[in-house]
């Protein structure tokens, strides 16, 4: 039985507490924040966000970084809406093509960081432009592709069992990223590639290989957040997911994941991702109200950037102050590191 | 986290949905949301003023709201969010016609009014579109506007975006027609394109300048060709002989219209915009506008023709030098 310091220190506990007070300070001043429909609507509304943050975490385990995920959902939905409206592809042989293409988006950052060695941070910075331009340049920046036909829009509007029905394929894949991270001898790798690249490198681990399909596998993900952000708006463009990628890394820095690889775990990233998803959703909630007898158009909104850095930077704090505390009196089993058990 | 401040917590969440307290909500009030665009776009915070004012006259629950940039997703979301909250009408322009669609039909299923305004989703997804302009209306207007200030005679000219521009030739076909049916005296003796870029236009007029030396004025139907062609008559040394009239952001041309260089823009004012949308939104859910409908008293608007299902805003508005003060987009 841990000693309650030692709880608090963990930063998934300082993530809940964070989440606790968003629920409590939106239900409190925003409206119908706790209801059945908007809390469909703030996973309904995220779940892109979070398909990249899940798939962001193994690159930033291991040390890396991948920027083009946002481009390269802008190029997956603009292929997926050519397929389906220029080929006349049935909208999900082309949505698990569109996986396809966003895993070959990732095999290209995976060649060039894990075959050339090159930054991570450079060549993701390279495909960010490069895909984002790709998608401009099939639709010269102006056409979209709309019109898909209800069934395909079901999996971004309906709801299975009571949730939205692109939730089910998050937690699938949070899942799957889980059991991959933490369970198996591959996830093992990925932290050891984190700690020490030449180390790994030494103790035999096939680095090259393992790193590969980080990046690859990154990219598959950034494919399906496109199939589904396509089918949730009805629409594809090649702006689709501008930013996003940066949204993604908060959420995995959030979740307590070293921006220097090597230790951190799924479950933060979730939780992470659920906070920002939370603020998203919640400062909607809170509009129109009257200050100073002068009426405002949703007053929160406009601090949203703000307040996505202050819960950034305040959570971050809070862990390390909360760690600092547990571990200002060495017990015999000192405070984990929010690792894997 | 152990077993106690887990029940702790859970029970509190539990708890948390009865201490909701309820906004500036009123029950019984009509619930409209007004969606906007952008909020960074002062075009839209114009809009947003005729809506309140709707609001206020009709009194009902307004709810504003918009992107802080223009974003398809974003808007998507803030619609998504409405229907949740059960609002009883939706108004709103749309950043592009299909990806606000999917949620805009989402709201009218969930049985939510839909009128659209400055720019519109698709047809089945709205009831009503408020349209600022009919291109007829724009043409004629500044056709007017400009025989009204060279004293219906002499000669003109255009300046185009671009030769093949869909809209912009319809109004320089509107403006041809109404000069052969009530301009005898007036003469078309060219159209330049500038392709939407200022400085190009300013070449352009500079070039008609020269070219006809005795043009009485300049009809600029492009936005960046207002200020493009102000330029050129200003360093020509020509103002005030050559007029300017043109279609665009009274923002765009306020030094120029207070130098007396450029003479009228021609633009719909957007609050009357926003008033007419949420006229119209409330009218449609209280049952007072039907699909078949002909005409809508749209309060201080007075009866305004409907063509199909646009609600057509009427003749656009003249911004001059008396006037301009007034508008800050």
């Amino acid at each position: 039985m841990p000693r309650p310091k030692d709880i608090l220190a963990r930063h998934e506990t300082v993530l809940l507490l964070v989440i606790a007070v968003e629920v409590i300070l939106f239900q409190v001043l925003g409206r119908n924040f706790l209801t059945g429909g908007n809390v469909s609507n703030v996973f309904r509304h995220s779940v892109e966000i979070g398909l990249l943050a899940l798939a962001m975490t193994p690159v930033i385990l291991t040390g890396g970084i991948d920027l083009s995920v946002g481009s390269l959902m802008g190029l997956c939905a603009v292929l997926f809406g050519m397929m389906v409206k220029l080929l006349g592809l049935d909208p999900w042989v082309a949505g698990c093509l569109a996986v396809l293409c966003g895993a070959l988006g990732g095999a290209v950052n995976a060649g060039l960081v894990a075959g050339l060695k090159l930054p991570p941070l450079i060549v993701t910075l390279g495909t960010f432009s490069l895909f984002r331009g790709l998608a401009e340049a099939f639709t010269k920046g102006s056409e979209s592709y709309s019109g898909f036909s209800d069934g395909f829009l079901a999996l971004g509007n309906s709801d299975l069992a009571g949730v939205p029905a692109q939730v089910w394929i998050l937690l699938v894949v949070g899942f799957a990223i889980w059991f991959l991270v933490h369970r198996t001898t591959y996830g093992r790798s990925l932290r050891a590639i984190g700690f020490a690249e030449e180390g790994a490198r030494y103790a035999g681990l096939p680095v090259a290989r393992n790193l590969s399909v980080a990046y690859t596998m990154a990219g598959a993900v950034a494919g399906l957040a496109a199939v589904i952000l396509v089918a949730r708006l009805g629409e594809a463009r090649a702006n689709a997911g501008t930013g996003y990628e940066l949204l993604a890394i908060t959420a995995v820095v959030l979740g307590g994941v070293s921006i220097f690889g090597g230790s951190g775990n799924v479950v933060g990233t979730m939780l992470g991702w659920i906070s920002l998803a939370i603020l998203n959703n919640g400062l909607t909630r809170i509009s129109d109200y009257e200050i100073f007898g002068e009426k405002v158009s949703s007053v929160a909104r406009e601090l949203s950037g703000l307040l996505t850095g202050l819960l950034l930077l305040g959570a971050l704090a809070l862990a390390m102050a909360t760690k600092a505390l547990a571990l200002r009196r060495p017990t015999k089993q000192p405070a984990s590191d929010s690792q894997t058990p | 986290m152990n077993r106690k401040t887990f029940l702790l917590s859970a029970a509190l969440l539990a708890a948390l949905p009865f201490f909701s307290c309820n906004k500036t909500e009123d029950a019984g009030k009509l619930s409209v949301g007004f969606l906007l665009k952008s909020k960074g776009n002062q075009y839209f915070v114009t809009c947003e003023k005729g809506a309140r004012a709707a609001a206020e006259e009709l009194d009902i629950d307004l709810r504003v709201d918009g992107p802080i940039s223009a974003d398809p997703a974003k808007q998507n979301e803030i619609v998504e969010n409405w229907i949740t909250d059960g609002l009883d009408v939706i108004v709103a322009a749309c950043e592009n016609k299909d990806s606000l669609s999917t949620a805009l039909r989402k709201a009218q299923a969930a049985g939510i009014k839909v009128v659209t305004y400055d720019a519109d989703a698709q047809p089945d997804a709205r009831s009503f579109f408020a349209n600022q302009a009919t291109a007829q209306g724009i043409g004629e207007k500044l056709i007017d506007t400009t025989a009204e200030l060279t004293g219906k005679e002499g000669e003109f000219a255009i300046i185009t975006g671009t030769l093949t521009s869909a809209n912009l030739n319809e109004w320089i076909a509107a403006i041809k027609a109404r000069v052969e049916e009530k301009y005898p005296g007036m003469k078309l003796v060219d159209i330049r394109p500038c392709d939407d870029n200022k400085d190009k236009a300013q070449q352009e007029a500079t070039n008609l300048l020269s070219a006809h030396p005795d043009l009485k004025a300049i009809v600029a139907v492009c936005s960046p060709a207002v200020p493009g062609a102000a330029e050129a008559v200003k360093q020509v040394g020509k103002t005030g002989a050559v007029k300017v009239v043109g279609l665009g952001l009274p923002s765009e041309n306020r030094a120029y219209i207070k130098e007396g260089v450029t003479q009228a823009i021609i633009l719909w004012n957007p609050e009357d915009l926003g008033y007419l949308a949420v006229q119209a939104g409330v009218a449609l859910k209280k049952g007072d506008l039907s699909k078949s409908a002909e005409n809508f008293s749209a309060g201080k608007l007075g009866k305004l023709e409907i063509k199909g299902d646009s609600i057509i805003l009427g003749t656009p508005m003249a911004f001059t030098k008396e006037n301009i003060d007034g508008f800050d987009f």
